[in-house]
């Protein structure tokens, strides 16, 4: 590029920039404005103007994790310094910890929520990304008859919303017992996420020259090793790539986990809000959960960026 | 090494289109074989075939006098060095050089032995740290044939191996392969578009046409005597000239006439045994063999010059006699410029004639 720049385009530059950053604060604010919240003591949460600078403390995620009732009478002074500093922190909010008759902390809804959001999400993106990367190896490296239409079927499954075929599966899950269970979750996400997985795998294995698997079986390799041994290290960027999006989709689903779950199975998404409306809601709990809930998301995505921006590693091959 | 590999009746089909029509072909031990042709001939399918990458649908392949058509390509102990190289990117040198032996779970000392001993022999031992991509052309080409020599296979094939290398490489690896095969002493298929390649590197040439084999041969044989038509236009650059003629006689001898000029050029009769006279019969001459001349010498046809190409050895005249026109060979700067007069003769010795309709010579070799 030109080192020469003129004075239009310097200011031109700087208008760039100033755009970029008001959209990026932009976009940034809800996000902030539920990181603040689930560190804010519960009287800041509703404040109008809402409050910027306060001191941070993490009662709202005590209060998150652990079941609590209303405080009928104050704990004695005696019972307060006894208490480990969690449960004060629980004290000063009016409320009390409950516990079990052997006096055990007892957990509140949302940690079994969570794990139960983590295992469907994790298991139903694994078995997405696997048979979408099958399936999608097949449909590149082979003729078959009425391939088009077998893809155009695949990708089907996907133009109905969601909500409609909602009730119909509620009826057969019940049928079968699957509701309120892990494994009708999993099913139904996987299933979901199969006919994405399969049309984004295809397209980067389609990019994957054959070459490298023949090159892999006059070596002396069998097709499945080939393809253990080469498709996949070559295909991992747009395996990371699907997992990210077929994760991001399983741990946010809320329709179908609203109606097929209640307790059991059920994942945080439709946990969370159901807790706006039990009594009067501590926005700060609820932003404790939310926060809590956009991690794993970020996490798995940060994890995964290299692979995400690597693009395909091409240079070894001459076309 | 001492594989014979015989390809026999060979026939294969894409959908209606037969790619490969009755491929006979007998490959001898050590042999380097280069089959040239078009692309879209049927060379790299027949290849393929050999490889085990493509099915055939009748014939037999045999190697070591046993038929493998029906074994998978992993079963065939062939190697194979692809165009595009195929070097696998996530993998190092060493490692790619050791892929094929890593899948006959050779022993770990053993291996390394046998990877730094390609490696030095192909002198790309500094190199075997380092990924395909950082390799330049020429190293990813020597990389991919270490990888087909290592496990020492019965056969190798390479597919147009340094049809994506620069002029100047290409010329540099062509010596190499040359070199290599002469100490390995593999039996070799090569498959090229390019005949300079094939002329410098075969022991026996295959041409191929439309999925039809055409010519097998020693080079010099394929190129001094061509079987058809199209051999003879395939191999030599320039191309052999071809001329619609018509054979009268005279004095004691024959007179080849172009198609529309009057006069001819006297033939020996000897140079036309066995020809048929009646037949519309092609003349096909060498641009070495039309001999450009200054002044009228007997025997010489008047012409006039039509374009030059200076190609600092020599130069290429294109010369119209009548209405055709046949490009020369001349020694640089022989002919001034275009519009040129000048004399033409043709060597009968380096004549050859074809039959017009099925494009056969009619001439036999030796």
């Amino acid at each position: 590029m030109a080192a020469v720049q003129t004075t239009s385009e310097r200011a031109l530059n700087k208008v760039a920039i100033i755009s970029v950053l008001i959209v990026t604060i932009i976009f940034l604010a809800p996000i902030y404005w539920i990181v603040s919240t689930s560190f804010k003591p519960r009287h800041l949460a509703t404040t109008v103007p809402p409050t910027i600078v306060f001191e941070p403390e993490i009662s709202p995620f005590v209060k998150l994790t652990l079941r609590r009732s209303q405080l009928r009478e104050q704990p004695t002074p005696e019972e307060y310094t006894a208490a480990p500093w969690w449960e004060r922190l629980v004290f000063d909010g009016g409320e009390k910890i409950v516990r079990s008759g052997r006096g055990e902390v007892q957990l509140s809804g949302y940690p079994s929520r969570f794990v139960n959001s983590l295992i469907i999400a994790i298991t139903s993106t694994i078995l997405a990304v696997a048979m979408g990367t099958i399936t999608a190896y097949g449909f590149s490296r082979f003729k078959m008859p009425g391939e088009q239409d077998w893809l155009f079927f695949i990708l089907s499954t996907r133009m109905l919303p969601p909500v409609v075929v909602a009730i119909p599966m509620f009826l057969m899950y019940r049928v079968v017992g699957l509701n309120d269970t892990h494994v009708g979750l999993i099913i139904l996400y996987t299933a979901f996420n199969l006919s994405f997985s399969v049309w984004l795998m295809k397209g980067f294995i389609d990019e994957i020259p054959k070459e490298y698997e023949e090159a892999a079986l006059v070596d002396g390799y069998t097709r499945m090793e080939a393809f253990f041994k080469v498709v996949l290290p070559e295909a991992a960027t747009g395996i990371a790539a699907t997992a990210v999006f077929c994760f991001i989709t399983a741990w946010n689903e809320y329709a179908f986990a609203l109606i097929m779950t209640r307790r059991d199975a059920q994942t945080a998404p439709p946990f969370i809000p159901s807790q706006v409306g039990s009594g009067l809601p501590d926005w700060t709990v609820i932003a404790a959960g939310t926060f809590l809930f956009l991690l794993p998301v970020a996490i798995f995505t940060f994890l995964l960026r290299n692979h995400l921006l690597r693009g395909m590693s091409f240079g070894a091959i001459r076309k | 090494m001492t594989t014979e590999i015989q390809l026999r009746n060979l026939q294969k089909w894409f959908g209606s289109n037969q790619v490969i029509k009755d491929f006979d072909l007998t490959i001898a031990a050590h042999e380097f074989i280069v089959m040239l042709g078009q692309s879209g001939c049927g060379k790299t399918t027949t290849l393929r075939a050999i490889a085990g990458l493509e099915s055939i649908d009748e014939g037999d392949i045999l190697i070591e006098g046993e038929p493998v058509q029906h074994l998978k390509c992993s079963d065939r102990d062939i190697a194979m060095v692809f165009q595009s190289f195929s070097l696998y990117p996530h993998m190092t040198v060493y490692e790619n050089i050791a892929f094929p032996l890593r899948a006959t779970r050779m022993a770990k000392t053993e291996l390394d032995a046998a990877v730094r001993e390609i490696a030095r022999v192909l002198q790309i031992s500094d190199l075997l740290d380092k990924k395909p991509s950082a390799l330049s052309g020429g190293d990813m080409q020597r990389v991919a044939i270490g990888r087909a020599l290592v496990r020492q296979p019965k056969a190798m094939l390479m597919d147009e191996p340094i049809g994506a290398l620069d002029a100047k490489l290409r010329e540099q690896m062509r010596a190499e392969i040359k070199r290599l095969h002469i100490k390995q002493g593999s039996t070799t298929v090569y498959v090229t578009h390019d005949q300079v390649e094939a002329m410098s590197l075969a022991d026996r040439i295959v041409i191929m046409h439309d999925g039809k084999l055409q010519q097998v041969g020693p080079p010099e044989e394929v190129y001094l005597h061509p079987a058809n038509l199209f051999v003879a236009q395939f191999v030599g650059s320039p191309v052999m000239n071809i001329a619609d003629i018509d054979i009268g006689s005279a004095g004691g001898g024959a007179e080849i006439r172009l198609a529309g000029s009057d006069k001819g050029f006297a033939f020996g009769e000897g140079a036309l045994s066995g020809i048929s006279r009646d037949a519309p019969v092609a003349l096909g001459i060498r641009p070495e063999a039309v001999l450009l001349s200054q002044s009228n010498a007997k025997g010489h046809l008047p012409a006039v010059t039509t374009n030059i190409e200076p190609l600092g050895s020599h130069d290429i005249v294109d010369v119209k006699i009548g209405d055709q026109t046949l490009r020369a060979r001349t020694e640089s700067g022989f002919v001034g410029g275009e519009g040129q007069e000048v004399w033409v003769n043709l060597d009968p010795e380096q004549a050859h004639f074809f039959d017009r309709e099925s494009g056969l010579s009619l001439r036999k070799a030796g």
